[in-house]
């Protein structure tokens, strides 16, 4: 498939009072037209902002994007101007986001909101902008579309919020659609509407997807592809299926191991990852997953290792081929160090 | 909307009616023969003078006899006319102005009123668009500057402020002179040719097509204007600065940008409206800083409006004139406080939908 995006080594920084947060430190993937690729990783890892700076919605100052280069569809966007960048924003990228109680304008009415964006994208005059706008709710699912045009956002639930901001994410019927973990602040049955929602989209409109999340449950259901984000780092990136049958990161092997899995019973339990990500305002020069990791050589504490492929459609950043090695034991190195 | 307007123009009379009581308590603190003699206006005062006195207005019935009384007014037994009665515009007589307190108020309303109306000028231009301007330019020189203004206005006390200005532009440079017109504009103004359409120099000037003359009232007003307003423009400044800082920090100002929406549209038409429903209710507190400061500014500046006339009648104890102006201010204040709430939920779906 044709590709959409071509992000290469992106690099965001954040110059604060207490020095450079390293917050994305040169990522690389691509998405295809159509395709759906979801960002995995904990909080803080830079997965907003590596998306943020897509079209430059990062506040400078204090941000910046120090390097890289976001090819879409023939142009780098990092290289646009303002004007030419807002003709992208909106129209042919657009974006939804975590909270629907606080990203609606509360004294704005849901029409002109919506109606906005056609007005500017697509030079619709009022009428035929407010007819789309009902057109939108009604397919996001919104009941009595045409009645609620002038109502405000406080007169909606969080659920009913987000459906409204992916109605306006999709007004002008976007090539990509990046959705920064647009379930998170909602009940967990709502959450699964606005996924079924967007997979429905997904299939009507065809757009291509980047879809943030922590539910790695949810990326199975609906991603093509996953890149797995640690500490402003790609670490791991493969095809929906082969992550979950061969992650190759320890890190990814952790994010798996964390979701509780019926089907195998009680022998693999729930294992959180010990430990906390490095400090982005002063980053290691080694791996920086190396002090949680289980699988951790010499070599980890000396260099960082590079996003390498490892398998078709596969790869990985780690100085260790993991499912080669028998996994680690502290507690057997522990008897060890008490025998001796 | 309307429902909300009327529902909040019902609750008007309850506090008029509130403060009346709080006004009357006030007077209380003089006894019958006291408050008689207030009354009077020859010097010396003689008992049978206070005692007709103390008959015709009630003044030795039960309380709440007197306030009715003190509300509408009683019948004099003798001649049969209805006497005294704030609602009937009664506030008594102005022994410092020697005439009744009500024609007092109403003939030095129009100079202050003008400065008030002028004051809005630097109030609505530095307050609030500079706090604007400032926020949209986070951290650069006009920001800085708008900081340094609002602090140094923010710590100055009205008479220190006015005192100086006072002694800067008038007595070292002579630029800007006290008074309310020159003495060749107070000729213009009352020859007959001279309409007084509305009794505000400046705006009767203009109507009148007397550029000249409205310089000079203007010239007159600057340093009141400037030492009136400079608290208030100080205070909405910094909440206008801070309001529209967290504004444009808002999720729904990042969808905005996200949309395309160019950053002129975002700033006017996402963040401002946001922005400016805190100051709303701040902009209505500084009507108070406005009347109090007109006594003293007026004073400072031998201006002839309600200040310094109650500034007169305060040092004399001049009791009814004080209180008569209390009661106007409050009057004013409680109709302030009515256009800040209906301007809240014009600027707030969330208070007018509720
Ligand atoms: N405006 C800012 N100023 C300073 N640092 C920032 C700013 N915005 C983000 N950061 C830092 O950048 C890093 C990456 O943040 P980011 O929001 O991308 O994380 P995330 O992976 O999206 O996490 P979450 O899952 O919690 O949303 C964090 O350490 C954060 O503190
Ligand atoms: S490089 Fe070493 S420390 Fe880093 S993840 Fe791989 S094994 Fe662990
Ligand atoms: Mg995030």
């Amino acid at each position: 498939m044709a590709k959409l995006l071509e992000v290469s080594n992106l690099k965001t920084q954040f110059f604060t009072q207490d020095g450079i947060v390293h917050a994305v430190n040169g990522i690389s993937y691509q998405v295809d037209q159509g395709e759906t690729l979801a960002i995995v990783g904990e909080s803080g890892s830079g997965k907003s902002v590596g998306v943020m700076s897509l079209i430059r919605l990062i506040p400078e100052p204090p941000g910046k994007i120090v390097d890289g280069q976001v090819m879409f569809d023939g142009q780098d966007l990092l290289k646009l101007s303002e004007n030419e960048l807002r003709s992208v924003r909106g129209n042919r990228i657009a974006m939804i986001f975590q909270d629907p109680m606080t990203s609606l304008n509360p004294v704005l009415t849901i029409g002109r909101q919506i109606t906005e964006a056609l007005e500017l994208h697509l030079n619709m005059g009022r009428e035929e902008s407010r007819k789309r706008a009902i057109e939108l709710l009604e397919l996001v699912g919104i009941p009595g579309a045409a009645s609620r045009l002038d109502d405000y956002p406080h007169q909606f639930s969080g659920g009913m919020r987000q459906r409204v901001m992916i109605a306006m994410g999709l007004s002008c019927d976007p090539q990509l659609l990046i959705a920064d973990e647009p379930t998170t602040a909602l009940d967990v049955t709502i959450q699964a509407q606005i996924v079924d929602l967007v997979e429905r989209l997904k299939k009507e409109l065809g757009m291509a997807i980047i879809w943030i999340t922590h539910d790695l449950g949810v990326v199975a259901g609906m991603a093509d592809r996953v890149i797995v984000m640690y500490s402003g780092f790609v670490v791991e990136e493969a095809a929906v299926d082969e992550l979950y049958a061969q992650p190759r990161h320890p890190y990814t092997l952790g994010l798996l191991r964390s979701i509780p899995r019926l089907d195998l019973g009680r022998q693999k339990r729930l294992i959180p990852i010990d430990g906390l990500p490095p400090d982005l305002l002063d980053p290691p020069s080694h791996c920086p997953f190396a002090p949680r990791c289980v699988f951790n050589i010499e070599k980890c504490w000396q260099e960082n290792p590079t996003l390498v492929t490892v398998g078709t459609d596969h790869k990985s950043a780690c100085w260790v081929d993991i499912s080669n090695v028998e996994i680690y034991d502290p507690s057997a190195d522990q008897q060890n160090v008490e025998a001796l | 909307m309307t429902a909300y307007i009327l529902r909040r123009l019902v609750q008007l009379p309850i506090t008029v009616f509130g403060v009346t009581i709080l006004i009357f308590l006030m007077l209380q603190v003089l006894s019958p023969a006291e408050r008689a003699a207030l009354y009077i206006k020859d010097i010396p005062k003689n008992e049978a003078q206070i005692d007709r006195v103390i008959k015709r207005y009630g003044l030795d019935k039960p309380i709440y006899v007197q306030y009715v009384n003190w509300l509408v007014g009683t019948v004099d037994q003798d001649t049969g006319d209805r006497v005294g009665g704030v609602l009937r515009a009664d506030l008594g007589y102005s022994r410092t102005g020697r005439e009744p307190v009500i024609d007092l108020l109403l003939r030095r309303l129009p100079a202050t009123a003008e400065l008030a109306i002028w004051s809005f000028v630097p109030i609505l231009g530095i307050g609030i668009w500079l706090g604007i301007i400032a926020a949209i330019n986070h951290n650069k020189l006009i920001d800085q500057i708008a900081r340094v203004f609002s602090i140094v206005g923010y710590s100055f006390p009205t008479f220190v402020f006015g005192l100086l200005v006072l002694m800067l532009f008038y007595a070292k440079t002579g630029w800007f002179p006290p008074g309310r017109l020159s003495d060749w504009a107070v000729q213009v103004v009352s020859a007959p040719g001279f309409t007084q359409y509305t009794n505000l120099n400046s705006f009767d000037a203009l109507l009148n097509g007397r550029f000249d003359v409205f310089l000079d009232a203007l010239r007159h007003m600057f340093l009141p204007i400037i030492t009136l307003s400079y608290l208030s423009w100080a205070l909405l400044l910094r909440v206008t600065r801070s309001s529209m800082l967290e504004t444009l920090g808002q999720d729904y100002i990042r969808t905005a940008r996200a949309k395309g929406v160019a950053e002129k549209k975002v700033v006017n038409e996402h963040a401002r409206p946001n922005a400016l429903i805190p100051v709303a209710t701040i902009g209505g507190l500084t009507v108070v800083g406005l009347l109090n400061g007109v006594v003293i500014t007026e004073t400072v500046f031998n201006y002839p409006g309600l200040g310094s006339a109650v500034a007169a009648a305060a040092v004399s104890l001049d009791v009814l004139t004080v209180l008569g102006f209390v009661l106007f201010n409050a009057t004013l204040l409680i109709s302030a406080n009515l256009i800040v709430d209906v301007m809240y939920a014009f600027l707030d779906p969330r208070v007018r939908l509720r």
